[in-house]
């Protein structure tokens, strides 16, 4: 019988004892599984039903789109020949209940469509009447949202631009709502044909042209590559971009990939939590089992057999944790999915999926043997003497080498694999670093204060101070739960302290800072003859402190320095790029570098380009730019750098060209309006009572979208950081309840010496407190550094400490930890000395 | 009197219902009397001195030390009458593991707000020849140092009643016997009431009073001095 067969036999004898005293362990392994199997359950079902969806969200098997113009005749042939065609424009605008300046007006997402429209999938409409009727004649359908902010129903008259439509039924269900992504106004869907005589969508407004095909049904993913390779290059330099089935809505697949990573990770950080119980939770099995140790080893047993005997055991008890965790995280989403449901615009695949639980599950058993790989190292050294003389104590110095390789392997495991998974290996690199930073700097902490308990247990400021000095003692002394405590609540406080630390930077960063700066409204598409009445009207108004406006017209970057825009990996070569023209140096405008053209130029074509964007891809003064501008190539050179700050809300144009070298192109003003809150309805009543089609969107409003969006992804961390505090908990509870015993035999024999109950709880109350004041201060400071990481390096914000968030976590930490302590308080209080101090005997 | 029991019957709850330890016992201890418990193992003589203690509470019956009456008192009055009236002393010798030897014995004279209690309880572990190991914690000291702290930190108070519980039934012969010889010379020096619980009839020899306990009953009491009449 070889060793391994040995282990098996004992490690199955001793675990006849069943499950007890195994609670916490098992159930901080199955709430960091069930955490991390939900939340890549959830994932998974919404990009699976974004996959299998596809043609039905987009609408079609590809939409090829332009921005503020429509395919040219021969780009409209080209598509036509591919498959069944239909044309989309897509716009903002201004819905108003009348013409006149009294009108209420509210801004919509226009969708003007073709006769094919939808290819795929059906509108819904209430009343249940087809498409094709509604929109019939000067038809048009609402959102019930768009309807209830004017006060109309259907059969009332809205208007759009100046033309007078007749509302017929209100939008229920759009199928292509989730290609769309997050548009500013609830949407109105209305015949191209319709708005001939709107004045909208003329040339040089912001409008986006869609071109959604329907290829034949045997269309395969090869041919689609292959489709879209020849689009590339029959469409190449047109600003044309493509998007088929596969990736039906970008927008809706990245905001779900990011924030399903971001919450592995808050999972994994839950999952660290667990790991501190379940090691605690092994420490205390191994603790109890030294004698069975020390009399397996009396009678032959080697050191590896019996690490190999409770690996098996612990290796069992984890699978046991881990299916407990799979079946939560197989559960807690099937059971949530309605409420999910209802808050994506995409339909959502609900059901088991393999790969998150298998991924989950890996998690779970790595972790589960990097924190009992040290405790049950540590079983070689338990040695056969301990049965005969009391070495009690705990052992010390570091495992055997073989056991710091295999723990190295398993940390370096988990992280790679977690990198690998995650999808955003650099953040998951960084967080794996922050817990493994805090996790020692935790451990510090609680070497300190217990250093520094012993220390103050032996000053005079202790003396003469019984509840204080036994607390001290309790915490300094050797054994206790104070590492165990300062480590699961430090790091679950400081995920908790970190995800605060963002919201309420990014809530303060939205509520304090942008409205001050930001402008009340943005006026887009004035047109040139209508751009001296709206300045007369804005910069007559006394409530009105400030006024921007620049020229405004699509283009695309064919190539920079003579490299081509393809090759250009920049936001900024991607699609259409609105641009902008300007004879003098605007107002408040500062150059970096160069000079601005003289007053009156009209020489070849120059640019003035933004500074930071001009060093993120590579362009200095002097490089020439080929812009297509509605057709038309125009080859300019870089003379100056500006800066430019995208941020405060104002007018910022990436190139700027001098007034000569595009003047003649059809382009629309841009307005921004900086007025008292109170004149912003009068002011947009008189402007699109004046000019219908002028669009006015509210900053205020879309702020509010901003905020709501980030209150469902502050809900949706919130959940993560309230899985990972409960694990940190429940390990509490753990490390309280392995403590009872000795604070029983403790409050036995100070009872015996005089001490009161109240004495006695005093000084559990201190103890407490004590650790809950060092994890707090370690979750403060760790909250602060993760919190500035996440938003200057991934989010790219400015940070400030947030002390009310910290304080409010700290102080709450503490009082659990004081209540954890108390709970377990009752028992010890209540104990007769005699019969606990004899049961020692 | 300093210790009277009237009538004390002790019973616990055990896993088969319940258990009566003692019956009807009734039994004076003068001021500086020493008295030895013995009888056979189970037969109730650690549950008589924990009553004794006021650590257990007997179920009928009344138990008077120093004129007060223990069974009448709640825990906390309890604790702080053991505090400045008396010291406990263990076959375990039960040491607080987190505090070191000097913390140990210093904590019953804070309890009782004792000013000097640090140097009182240095002094005291010199007495019983540790004045070396103060700053030691429990899980270093072998057996029979750690009896020596727990004698220090009974005797430090200066209790009027010394109640011990099989002291060296933990520990080596010669150990023992040093420890005894500690205990006593304690107990001569403060003058204190001596109840020790033991099964060696040498030690119970060196007392003035034997009371042998057989089944929770008073079976046979001898006294020293009438020994050495006969």
């Amino acid at each position: 019988m070889n060793w391994l067969t040995q282990a098996a036999r004992i490690a199955g004898r001793e675990l006849r004892g069943g499950l007890g005293g195994f609670y916490i362990f098992l159930a901080c392994l199955a709430l960091g599984v069930a955490a991390i199997a939900a939340v890549g359950s959830v994932r998974v079902s919404i990009t699976e039903g974004l996959e299998r969806e596809g043609r039905n969200i987009l609408g079609g098997d590809v939409e090829v789109e332009w921005d503020f113009r429509g395919a040219s005749e021969a780009e409209r042939a080209y598509l036509a020949s591919l498959g069944t065609l239909s044309e989309i424009h897509d716009f903002r605008s201004m819905a108003a209940t009348g013409d006149g300046s009294e009108a209420d007006r509210a801004l919509t997402q226009v969708k003007a469509v073709d006769d094919l429209y939808p290819l795929v999938g059906e509108v819904e409409l209430s009343p249940e009447i087809p498409l094709e009727e509604a929109l019939a004649g000067d038809g048009v359908v609402v959102h019930p949202v768009l309807a209830d902010r004017l006060g109309l129903e259907v059969g009332d008259a809205l208007w759009l631009g100046s033309k007078p439509l007749t509302i017929t039924a209100l939008l229920r269900r759009e199928p292509d709502a989730g290609a769309d992504g997050f548009g500013l106004g609830p949407r109105t869907l209305v015949r191209r044909a319709t708005l001939e005589e709107s004045g909208l969508l003329s040339e040089g407004s912001m409008y986006e042209t869609k071109y959604r095909l329907l290829l034949p049904a045997e269309t395969s993913d090869d041919a689609l590559d292959a489709l879209k390779a020849a689009t590339d290059t029959e469409l190449e330099g047109t600003g044309a971009r493509w998007r088929d089935r596969r990736n039906a809505a970008p927008q809706v697949e990245r905001f779900v990939d990011r924030i399903g990573s971001f919450l592995v990770l808050v999972g994994l950080a839950g999952l660290a939590v667990g790991g501190v119980g379940v090691s605690a939770a092994v420490r205390a099995y191994l603790d109890r089992k030294t004698p069975v140790i020390a009399t397996l080893k009396t009678v032959g047993a080697e050191g590896r057999t019996i690490f190999a005997a409770y690996l098996m055991q612990i290796g069992v008890l984890a699978a046991v944790g881990i299916v407990l965790g799979l079946i939560l995280g197989v559960l807690i989403p099937l059971a949530a999915g309605p409420f999910i449901e209802a808050r994506l615009p995409v339909p959502v695949a609900l059901g088991i999926h393999p790969f998150p639980l298998v991924e989950a599950a890996l998690y779970g058993a790595l972790t589960a043997l990097i924190f009992t790989l040290w405790p049950l190292a540590r079983t070689e050294q338990v040695r056969a003497a301990s049965l005969f003389r009391d070495v009690s104590g705990p052992a010390r110095g570091l495992p055997r080498k073989r056991y710091m390789a295999a723990l190295a392997i398993s940390a370096a495991l988990l992280i790679g694999l977690s990198a690998w998974l995650s999808g955003i290996p650099e953040l998951a690199l960084y967080a794996a670093g922050g817990i493994l930073a805090a996790l020692v700097v935790l451990v510090g902490a609680a070497w300190g204060v217990r250093a520094l308990s012993r220390r103050l247990a032996r000053t005079r400021l202790a003396r003469g101070h019984p509840a204080l000095r036994l607390a001290l003692g309790a915490v300094g002394g050797p054994g206790g739960e104070a590492t165990a405590v300062v480590l699961s609540l430090g790091l679950g406080l400081t995920v908790l302290a970190a995800v605060g630390q963002i919201d309420a930077n990014m809530r303060a960063a939205i509520d304090r800072d942008l409205p001050e700066i930001a402008p009340s409204y943005f006026f887009v598409d004035i047109q040139p003859d209508q751009l001296s009445r709206f300045l007369e009207r804005v910069q007559g108004d006394p409530a009105v402190n400030r006024v921007d406006y620049a020229p405004m017209l699509g283009g695309v970057v064919r190539s920079i320095g003579g490299t081509p825009a393809r090759e250009i990996d920049h936001w900024v070569t991607r699609g259409d790029r609105r641009i902008s023209f300007a004879d003098a140096l605007p107002a408040g405008t500062r150059l970096t570098a160069g000079e601005w053209w003289p007053e009156g130029y009209d020489g070849a074509p120059q640019i003035s380009f933004a500074q930071e964007e001009a060093e993120e891809i590579g362009v200095e003064i002097g490089d020439e730019v080929v812009m297509n501008v509605l057709g038309r190539d125009i080859t300019a050179t870089v003379t100056s750098f500006r800066e430019v700050d995208f941020s405060s809300g104002g007018i910022g144009f990436v190139m700027i060209f001098n007034e000569a070298a595009l003047s003649g192109a059809p382009h629309t003003w841009l307005s921004t309006v900086y007025a008292e809150e109170e004149a912003e309805g009068q002011l947009l009543r008189d402007v699109a009572g004046d000019a219908p089609n002028i669009t006015a969107i509210r900053v205020r409003d879309a702020i509010d979208l901003v905020t709501e969006a980030l209150s469902a992804l502050a809900a949706a961390t919130s959940w993560g950081a309230g899985a990972t505090l409960l694990t940190g908990f429940v390990v509490l509870i753990g490390a309280a309840a392995a403590g009872e015993r000795g604070r029983v035999f403790e409050a036995s024999v100070l009872k015996t010496l005089g001490a009161t109950r109240g004495t006695i709880l005093t000084s559990f109350a201190i103890r407490s407190a004590l650790l809950g004041a060092a994890a707090g201060v370690v979750a403060i400071a760790g909250g602060a550094v993760a919190g500035w990481g996440v938003l200057t390096m991934v989010m790219e914000a400015p940070y400030a400490f947030e002390p009310v968030s910290a304080l409010v976590i700290v102080l709450g930490g503490a009082l659990a930890t004081l209540l954890a302590g108390l709970a377990f308080a009752w028992r010890p209080l209540a104990a007769r000395p005699a019969r606990i101090l004899r049961a020692q005997e | 009197m300093v210790l009277s029991l009237r009538d004390v019957s002790l019973s616990l709850q055990g896993n088969a219902g319940m258990v009566d330890i003692l019956h009807d016992i009734s039994l004076d201890v003068a001021a500086r009397e020493t008295v030895g418990l013995v009888g056979p193992s189970g037969s109730g003589k650690s549950s008589l001195l924990m009553l004794m203690g006021g650590l257990e509470r007997a179920t009928s019956g009344s138990v008077e030390a120093l004129g007060n009456d223990l069974t009448a008192m709640d825990e906390d009055a309890l604790a702080r009458f053991r505090r400045e009236h008396m010291g406990v002393v263990f076959q375990s010798f039960h040491l607080i593991p987190t505090m070191t030897a000097l913390e140990n014995v210093a904590t019953p004279l804070e309890l009782a707000g004792a000013r000097d209690a640090f140097d009182r309880a240095a002094a005291e572990l010199e007495a019983v020849g540790l004045g070396h190991r103060t700053g030691h914690y429990p899980a270093q000291m072998s057996g029979g140092e750690q009896q020596r702290v727990a004698l220090a930190r009974a005797a430090a108070p200066r209790p009027d009643v010394l109640l011990a519980d099989e002291p060296t039934g933990n520990l080596d012969q010669a150990t023992g016997e040093a420890i005894m010889d500690l205990l006593f010379g304690l107990r001569d020096r403060h003058g204190a009431t001596l109840v020790l619980v033991t099964h060696s009839q040498e030690l119970a020899d060196r007392c003035d009073r034997t009371i042998r306990l057989v089944d929770g009953r008073l079976d046979r009491e001898t006294r020293r001095t009438a020994e050495a009449a006969e």
